[in-house]
């Protein structure tokens, strides 16, 4: 496939994916022709149907908020995936890896509790506390190896996952969701409210990452390489992480946390597209927000029940991220 | 006019060490391990900071100068290493405009680099991943995005070490013929004779300072090669210049 | 002295229980209930916490001192300090395995509980009153009960015959979390003379999609206790304006935890209430504040009644 097909395929592929998102849900619930039905009748002002309010509920108030949150989360995981891979050189981490989603978790969650706190500010400090911390404690001799970057990320993860779940303990148990939602994402609360709200911050980091997207293919070369191109590598590095922990952390705070989908979605795209992060950054928002869309689909639909969206991306991008290391190296070498 | 004086370095390394360099010269350093050609390079590059003394290039403080403005008068090569990512060539070669651009490159910018490949004959590679490359292919793409930084003063630390004896001679020629006719390049290589051949201005370290080479004789007739090397030299002459052949190296003096 | 407990395992006492630990809140009750409340040395931490603290400090001055041990709740123990304090029963959940497997291997006695069905309730109560020597009151309290739910079902009788409304439960931890078929839920609804609209469902506790629930169009929302969320919040909800009980304003919340019980031998006290937002006619002319109470002073005591009603609203 020439480079221009892969990419028409990556960009176009979310939007059928959305649209015919409003169509999927459970068995028992209203068929595709109602909810085309009343997205008609919203446009054009058809006579209402006797069933209008049933099936406006569901695809306005249910599924369309649902579907907006997913996408936003997904497209902001996998782009601040993607600029962290590039930032660090180092194709194994994400904000999950790196902690920035359980200190944002943490931080979310210890406002709510104590009320008073701006939620997404305080899971944005601690998305930042988390990633300074790992990318401190995994520099030996001045420079961060791919895999004590990943051992220190996971110390610091695990360390901010202690501390939720000592806020839940402390918390009132209503004051909270449950810690599950928070470790395993809980997108089946979405509404428009929470929509509105998280949108703009991860509409905010995803433009900070999309301005930068070039200069992240400087630091992706290496700290040395940047610096010779008058680049200061470290500052550079500071100045990228506020947006992408910023997109992050807003996801988390809006859905709790989605596992793999900031570590696989930038591989998929890569294999697609190439590592050029000027497309990179924009075809993982697309792609990593449709993806989400995709598989909250599946969460919507084949259940009769409601399961965290978090154990179906895992699921899924587990297996394939294994697939990924055994086919290629994925520079585990340098 | 360019001058670029620099003295007293780090940990007594270097001892009030001054020099000027021509422009659009290729001025070689010579010296043997240790004697503080690495330190003198990371002081020009920026790297570290002199303790004492300036770096100036046309004039202007090196270690005043905001990085980005730094990276437009002096470019260096970076240590080689194997990068993660599969960039292509283009992209590589295509970051060396960083403090020429805003947020994303234009089209000037994609000019530029198409340029600089063609400059240095290597355009065919522009869309091949930059990891699948050979080693010499790898180095001659950094000198493309060197080119395409478009310094006033190119600094290289042992460009030829990864490179074979027929790759090596050919990127100092290409040094000298391609590069010195927009630029000044000061290069540090250990063998002299490959430096002899193909360099136009030459610089001793030894002893923690500076010789710099009489004008007016050939830097291999010089007395100061002994001093240098420390170990008696002998001269064959080779066409217009000339080969240097160490004499008796089983018992090293020490200089 | 014997009883064989929700493990199936035959508990055997050679005399009456005199130190009993009960880790379970429900199971506490049941034990207060029986009058045996003296013997009880070591509680669940869940009695110092919440909602039943006041009705549990009105219930025995220990717990208003702080002086009664609470080695554990139902999700963790202290084995040291539960051996510590001698007990010659200790009363768990019975999916608690490993807890009981640590008790035992110390040579304790343990009596697994498990409440799944209000059955279960009657046959918890009369183990306690097989382990503790009170058989006849066991058997005093479960007649009191099958009286209750006697009046109850006559009392419905025309309303249900006419229809059973469908009903949506909603537990606290949030608006999608419900109660399948398979639950003491299940049975109050149906007891109180409605449908749970997710009866089809096997699950004891689980979260349906939102349009699942719109779907079903419950004519009443039935909430959990909820410290979070009031009728008010769930009416002016947009996401469930569709819904005939928000519609029509059926979305009632029960009262409290200690006398909206499921798990003891008071359930009928939440059947009523619940019946009373299903079927509000069919009540007309009774006095259901003064049968409560008399319902509660025959399961605990005109005495401990009395005391719980100085300190906390019971209706």
């Amino acid at each position: 496939m020439s480079p221009w097909i892969r990419r028409a395929v990556v960009f176009a592929f979310p939007w059928p994916v959305i649209v015919l998102s409003v169509f999927v849900g459970p068995q028992e619930s209203i068929s595709p022709r109602d909810a085309l039905g009343w997205m008609a009748s919203a446009v054009v002002q058809g006579p209402p149907a006797d069933n209008v309010d049933f099936v406006r509920a569901i695809v306005w108030d249910i599924r369309i908020p649902r579907i907006l949150l997913a996408f936003c989360v997904g497209g902001a995981l996998a782009a601040s995936g993607a600029a962290l891979q590039a930032v660090f050189r180092n194709p194994l981490v994400s904000p999950y890896i790196l902690g920035i989603s359980s200190g944002a978790a943490f931080g979310a969650a210890a406002a709510l509790a104590v009320g008073f706190l701006p939620v997404y500010g305080s899971a944005f400090l601690f998305g930042m506390a988390a990633v300074g911390c790992s990318y401190t404690l995994g520099r030996v001799n001045k420079a961060a190896t791919p895999v004590s970057l990943v051992l220190s990320g996971m110390i610091v993860s695990g360390i901010f996952t202690a501390l939720l779940t000592i806020v839940q303990f402390l918390a009132d148990p209503f004051r909270l969701q449950t810690i599950v939602h928070w470790t395993m994402g809980n997108l089946h609360n979405a509404e428009w409210r929470r929509v509105l709200e998280s949108a703009p911050i991860m509409a905010i980091g995803g433009a900070g990452m999309f301005f930068l997207r070039w200069r992240m293919n400087i630091l992706a070369l290496g700290d040395q390489e940047a610096y010779a191109v008058g680049v200061n590598p470290e500052r550079e590095k500071i100045k990228m992480l506020i947006p992408a922990t910023l997109a992050a952390s807003a996801a988390v705070a809006a859905a709790g946390i989605i596992g793999m989908v900031g570590l696989v979605v930038p591989h998929m795209v890569r294999m697609m597209l190439g590592p050029d992060n000027r497309v990179g950054i924009p075809a993982c928002f697309l792609f990593g927000g449709a993806f989400l869309v995709l598989v909250d689909d599946f969460s919507r639909a084949l259940t009769a029940f409601e399961l965290p969206i978090g154990i179906f991306t895992t699921l899924i991008g587990g297996p394939f991220f294994i697939f990924l290391l055994r086919r290629s190296r994925l520079g585990w070498a340098s | 006019m360019r001058k670029l004086r620099f003295a007293y370095g780090d940990a007594e390394v270097l001892r009030r060490v001054s020099f000027d360099i021509k422009p659009r010269s290729f001025t070689v350093l010579l010296g043997r391990n240790g004697s503080g050609k690495s330190t003198l390079f990371r002081l020009l590059v920026g790297l570290l900071k002199p303790r004492e003394g300036s770096i100036a290039v046309f004039g202007r403080e090196l270690h005043q100068l905001p990085l980005r403005e730094r990276s437009r008068l002096l470019g260096f090569l970076p240590q080689h290493h194997h990068p993660v990512f599969p960039f292509s060539v283009e992209d590589v070669v295509l970051t060396g405009r960083a403090a020429h651009v805003g947020l994303v490159p234009k089209a000037h910018d994609r000019a530029v680099v198409r340029e600089a490949l063609e400059q240095l004959g290597i355009e065919h590679l522009i869309a091949k991943p930059y990891t699948e490359l050979s080693g010499g292919e790898q180095q001659l793409v950094l000198i493309a995005r060197v080119l395409a930084q478009k310094p006033k003063v190119l600094l290289l630390d042992e460009p030829t070490s990864h490179l074979d004896f027929v790759n090596a001679h050919r990127l100092m020629a290409l040094v000298r013929d391609s590069l010195c006719a927009v630029m000044t390049v000061l290069a540090i290589v250990h063998d002299p004779n490959l430096a002899f051949q193909h360099g136009t201005d030459f610089l001793f370290l030894a002893d923690g300072h500076v010789f710099q080479a009489d004008s007016g004789r050939p830097p291999w007739s010089s007395a100061l090669l002994e001093r240098v090397y420390g170990v008696p030299m002998e001269t064959v002459p080779f066409g217009q210049r000339a080969v240097v052949v160490p004499g008796d190296v089983s018992k090293p003096r020490q200089p | 002295m014997q009883a064989v407990d929700f493990r199936g395992k035959t508990v055997s006492l050679t005399e009456p229980a005199r130190r009993i630990v009960c880790l379970i809140e429900s199971a506490l009750s049941g034990l207060y209930m029986l009058g045996v409340s003296e013997r009880v040395v070591g509680v669940s931490s869940n009695v110092y916490e919440g909602a039943v603290r006041p009705y549990y400090e009105a219930l025995d001055p220990r717990i208003r001192s702080k002086s009664l041990p609470a080695p554990g709740n139902w999700d963790f123990i202290n084995t040291e300090s539960v051996v510590a304090l001698k007990p010659d029963l200790v009363i768990l959940w019975a999916h608690q395995t490993e807890a009981i497997q640590s008790l035992e291997s110390r040579g304790l006695v343990v009596f697994g509980v498990f409440v799944e069905r209000f059955a279960d309730v009657f046959r918890e109560i009369e183990a306690f009153g097989a382990l503790t020597g009170t058989e006849e009151r066991a058997r005093e309290l479960i007649t009191a009960v099958a009286h209750e739910l006697q009046w109850l079902e006559q009392k419905l009788e025309t309303a249900t015959a006419r229809g059973r409304p469908d009903v949506y439960f909603m537990w606290a931890q949030g608006d999608l979390e419900t109660s399948g078929g398979n639950s003491t839920v299940n049975e109050l609804i149906e007891l109180a003379g409605g449908v749970n609209v997710f009866k089809h469902m096997p699950q004891e506790h689980v979260t349906v999609h939102r349009e699942s629930v719109l779907k079903a169009e419950p004519d009443v929302i039935v909430m959990w206790v909820n410290p979070a969320r009031d009728p008010v919040h769930i009416v002016s909800d947009v996401r469930w304006r569709s819904v005939k009980a928000v519609k029509d304003k059926r979305v009632h919340e029960l009262p409290d935890v200690f006398t909206s019980d499921l798990w003891t031998l008071k359930y009928p006290l939440a059947v009523l209430t619940v019946a009373r937002w299903l079927h509000p006619r069919a009540f007309d002319g009774e006095d259901l504040k003064a049968r409560r109470r008399t319902f509660l002073e025959r399961l605990y005591g005109s005495a401990a009644v009395g005391q719980v009603a100085d300190h906390v609203p019971l209706d």
